[in-house]
């Protein structure tokens, strides 16, 4: 079985878009949605809602740089400082440029940035390179590379 | 210190405490009453009362003063007169002395309060011959006064002075001198008759009057001794009863001398003599001294003309210096805010005050000047060597004192740097700022100086340890070294002034700054979040337009019209048009605020990387690329790669259309910069549109002739601005266009 995917975007329409760059990206692995920090830390850290979850940790964490309540700085903060969580390969996924929060996030330990093109094409390219170096080629087994995916809706 | 090894000082010093406020005794052409003045009793009185009453002074204690004189003189009335303030001898009126007493003639009566008692004093009322013709001074008197003010100089003024007094007092020799600081009295002008000898020019040095004797100069502006050779009458008793020490005399007319004094006439060949005061701000400026070989009295109508006119003298002299002093303070003052704003002008208080090095010395009156500052000393005029000035700043650092130094003989005062005398004689020093080691130094060259001593200066110790003044007053010259001129105390304190002004600037300027940093800090956040805003907030809807057009198109675009597609394709084009107009807009803004990382930067391939890069652009077009070999230059490879990207870009869409284009890039090396330029023959521009083309979002062709977002060539630029180079292009319409910048050459490759 393959570890799933963890996307965590508050933007609806960013997440329709980025769900639609996975899904063309022909990844087998299941997506995961949360829509901001705090529900992701509690996923990870299986808290709260998440206490009774199954599995591991996910094959790789999608994280938006801004989202509700903390932001994607303070959970790639969290995760690399929790021993259990600090090998899950994490890309930020945001709309700036700006240096400060690029510096920050690789001072954090994050192993890639996407500034999301405008353009959906791009973005699909960039959606899957990322999907298939971390998803795919990091993960023993490769296993299916059927769609099969949940929480889209 | 006065040590037995010594004798000589020891005497000066033993002169110099002699009481002779309190000298027991009086000179005897008049005598003295010391009474009380509830019952005008007596207290005490001269010995020689005996000579003008015909009574023992002892006899006469006790005795109440309307016994003593005539019956018409009631003290009382004529103590009316007296006023409350009065300090010195008061003429209160005339007095026959009583029936039966040996001196028959009239008495003048001075009296005055003083130390408790009231002090009276009876002289004669005595003409000399020679001056019996006078009458009245107030003519006199009045004309002198009229004149004075036209003196053109002050030895001028000092001639007229002591022209009038002889003519007054009818003395063989009347002189005035002036003190220096030290005390020393030079002759300024004399008059004198046949047979004197002239000391006109001469100096008497300070010890010639004793500091107690000064002072009393200074309170009480005239003495006269009439006979050198005078026997003092001592008062009985000696001590006043009131006060149980010996009376106070210090303003008494007849107060006896020092016999050193006397001696010192005597050696000097003058008999009698009249000393008056001309006193500046409180001060002992001077005195005119008067002389006769012959005793000389003096009458008191005589001695008030001689007062008032060494007191018209005295405000005429203070009315001078200090209009004197009120010019130079003005050219002072004038001189400060010269400096002032130079250094305002040049935003440096050092090239300030480079920049004026003749209005620098004639500040101070200096023939030169140093102006350190923490990294450099700027030396200006005549100065020692720099080793030895910067030595000297050192030396005034561990000092530490005072921020201002003067020393008009440095090598009595700088006993640590004997080599600064070699070259200077003084030295002025202002330390702007200690911690910085900021100094102002001017320097004055040596002066050397004759002084013509009214004989050797140099006293001798009597058998019994007292003074015994010299007896020979012959010019003797003595060469003075190792002085400048001395450094006027207006000088001084205009330095401190200079020093204020100057502080002043600086910390106006520091407040400017931190204001402008503090706004720029502001401006700049504000800036930041602007950014920060427009890359989020701005791109996220383009984006959002931008995918869902183009999923719509490929979901449901077979359903839709011909039309309907080509709409879908402009809002897909319009959005994606926006996004790289935000693109470029934040990196325009980043190149404004992020640093330059400078190194060596191979432009030619740079050029063939760019070309390569953008040779989709060009696919299938002939281009005539004439590329010159450019030299290598220091700047920031990223941004002058953006900046070349531009022009280069620039060049290929501009010749669009053009079989072949061509595009010729070449470089110009001046002396102080490199010169780039990049050529087309594509559309060209109006000149008359040139300023506007390195403008934000400013385009001159149309978006269907020739895309761009208007902010290529302001990148172009801000980046060739950051580099401190300059740009600019030329251009006809349909003619082509040229694109030039420069880049400053690094120094060590000139």
């Amino acid at each position: 079985m393959l570890k799933p995917i963890l996307l965590v975007e508050d933007n609806p329409r960013d997440l329709e878009l980025t769900l639609l760059a996975l899904e063309r990206s022909q990844l087998a692995n299941e997506v995961i949605v949360l829509r901001d920090g705090a529900d992701a830390l509690d996923y990870l850290l299986r808290r709260n809602a998440y206490a009774e979850r199954d599995g591991g940790n996910p094959a790789v964490l999608l994280l938006d740089l801004k989202l509700p309540k903390v932001d994607g700085l303070e959970v790639l903060k969290e995760v690399r400082t929790t021993p259990d969580l600090r090998s899950i390969p994490t890309v930020m996924l945001t709309s700036s440029r700006e240096e400060p929060d690029l510096l920050r996030a690789y001072e954090l330990g994050v192993n890639a940035y996407v500034v999301k093109p405008v353009e959906f094409k791009e973005f699909v390219a960039a959606i899957s390179d990322l999907g298939v170096f971390w998803a795919v080629l990091n993960e023993p087994p490769p296993g299916s590379l059927r769609l099969n995916r949940r929480g889209s809706n | 210190m006065i040590t037995a090894d010594n004798p000589l000082a020891e005497a000066v010093e033993r002169c110099a405490q002699e009481p002779i406020q309190v000298p027991g005794s009086i000179q005897p052409h008049g005598f003295l009453l010391v009474l009380d003045e509830t019952d005008l009793h007596i207290l005490q009185a001269s010995e020689n009362a005996e000579h003008w009453l015909g009574l023992p002074a002892r006899e006469l204690l006790g005795c109440a003063l309307a016994e003593l004189v005539g019956d018409g003189f009631d003290m009382r009335a004529h103590l009316a007169r007296l006023p409350d303030d009065e300090a010195f001898p008061f003429h209160i009126g005339d007095v026959c002395l009583r029936p039966g007493a040996p001196w028959r003639d009239k008495l003048r009566v001075l009296a005055h309060r003083h130390d408790q008692v009231l002090i009276v004093e009876f002289e004669p009322v005595r003409l000399p011959a020679d001056l019996a013709e006078q009458g009245d001074y107030y003519p006199l008197v009045r004309s002198f006064v009229g004149n004075l003010h036209l003196a053109a100089s002050l030895e001028d003024l000092l001639q007229q002075s002591v022209e009038q007094l002889k003519r007054i007092t009818g003395f063989g020799r009347v002189k005035a001198y002036r003190f220096d600081s030290e005390g020393n009295g030079q002759v300024l002008a004399e008059v004198a008759d046949p047979g004197y000898p002239s000391y006109l020019g001469l100096c008497f040095p300070a010890s010639d009057i004793p500091r107690q004797a000064r002072e009393l100069y200074r309170v009480n502006r005239i003495r006269v001794i009439e006979d050198a050779n005078y026997q003092p009458s001592k008062l009985v008793p000696a001590a006043n009863p009131r006060t149980g020490k010996a009376l106070d005399m210090s303003f008494a007319a007849l107060r006896s001398v020092s016999p050193v004094h006397l001696q010192y006439m005597r050696n000097m060949g003058t008999l009698a003599s009249m000393s008056l005061s001309i006193v500046v701000d409180g001060q002992l400026w001077g005195l005119v001294s008067c002389h006769h070989d012959q005793p000389r009295p003096v009458d008191l109508r005589t001695r008030t003309a001689c007062e008032l006119l060494a007191s018209v003298l005295s405000l005429q002299i203070e009315s001078r210096e200090s209009h004197a002093s009120t010019r130079t303070l003005l050219d002072l003052r004038q001189h400060i805010v010269r400096m002032i704003s130079s250094m305002a002008d040049h935003d440096s208080v050092s090239e300030g005050l480079r920049d004026l090095p003749d209005v620098l010395l004639e500040f101070a009156g200096a023939s030169g000047a140093a102006v350190i500052s923490a990294d450099r000393c700027d030396l200006i005029g005549k100065t020692p060597p720099q080793a030895q000035v910067t030595a000297l700043v050192h030396w005034l650092a561990q000092r530490g004192e005072d921020t201002v130094f003067h020393s008009d003989n440095v090598r009595r005062d700088i006993d640590e740097l004997p080599e600064l005398a070699d070259h200077v004689g003084g030295v002025l020093a202002v330390a702007i700022s200690q911690i910085h080691s900021h100094y102002l130094l001017w320097f004055r060259p040596e002066q050397v100086r004759t002084v013509n001593w009214a004989g050797q200066p140099s006293k001798q110790v009597g058998p019994q340890g007292q003074l015994d003044p010299r007896h020979s007053f012959e010019r003797w010259q003595e060469e003075v070294r190792g002085f400048c001129q001395a450094w006027d105390p207006l000088i001084v304190e205009g330095v401190v002034e200079l020093r204020t002004a100057v502080l002043g600037i600086v910390l106006r300027k520091a407040e400017e700054l931190a204001q402008l940093a503090g706004e720029l800090r502001r401006s700049n956040k504000e800036l930041e979040a602007f950014s920060y805003s427009v890359s989020h907030d701005l791109r996220a809807p383009l984006r959002h337009i931008a995918g869902y057009t183009e999923l719509l198109g490929e979901i449901e675009g077979q359903g839709l019209s011909e039309r309907g597609r080509r709409f879908l394709q402009h809002i897909g084009e319009a959005a994606q048009f926006a996004g790289s107009l935000v693109d470029n807009l934040l990196n325009f803004s980043q190149m404004g605020r992020s640093a330059l990382r400078l190194s060596d930067v191979d432009l030619n391939a740079l050029v063939d990387a760019i070309r390569a890069e953008l040779a989709p652009d060009y696919q299938g077009r002939e281009i005539v690329w004439d590329i010159a070999p450019l030299p290598k230059v220091i700047a920031d490879p990223a941004f002058i790669n953006l900046a070349l990207q531009n022009l280069i870009g620039n060049a290929i869409k501009y010749t669009r259309g053009r079989d072949p284009a061509r595009i010729e890039i070449r470089a110009q090396e001046h002396p102080d910069e490199v010169e780039v330029c990049i050529r087309d023959n594509g559309v060209g521009f109006d000149m008359a549109y040139a300023n506007k083309l390195f403008g934000v979002f400013q385009r001159l062709h149309r978006m269907e002739d020739f895309e761009g977002t208007g902010i290529g060539l302001a990148s172009v630029r801000r980046i060739i601005e950051r580099h401190d180079g300059r740009v600019w292009a030329e251009g006809q319409i349909d003619q082509g266009a040229s694109f030039h910048f420069t880049l400053p050459r690094p120094a060590a490759t000139t």
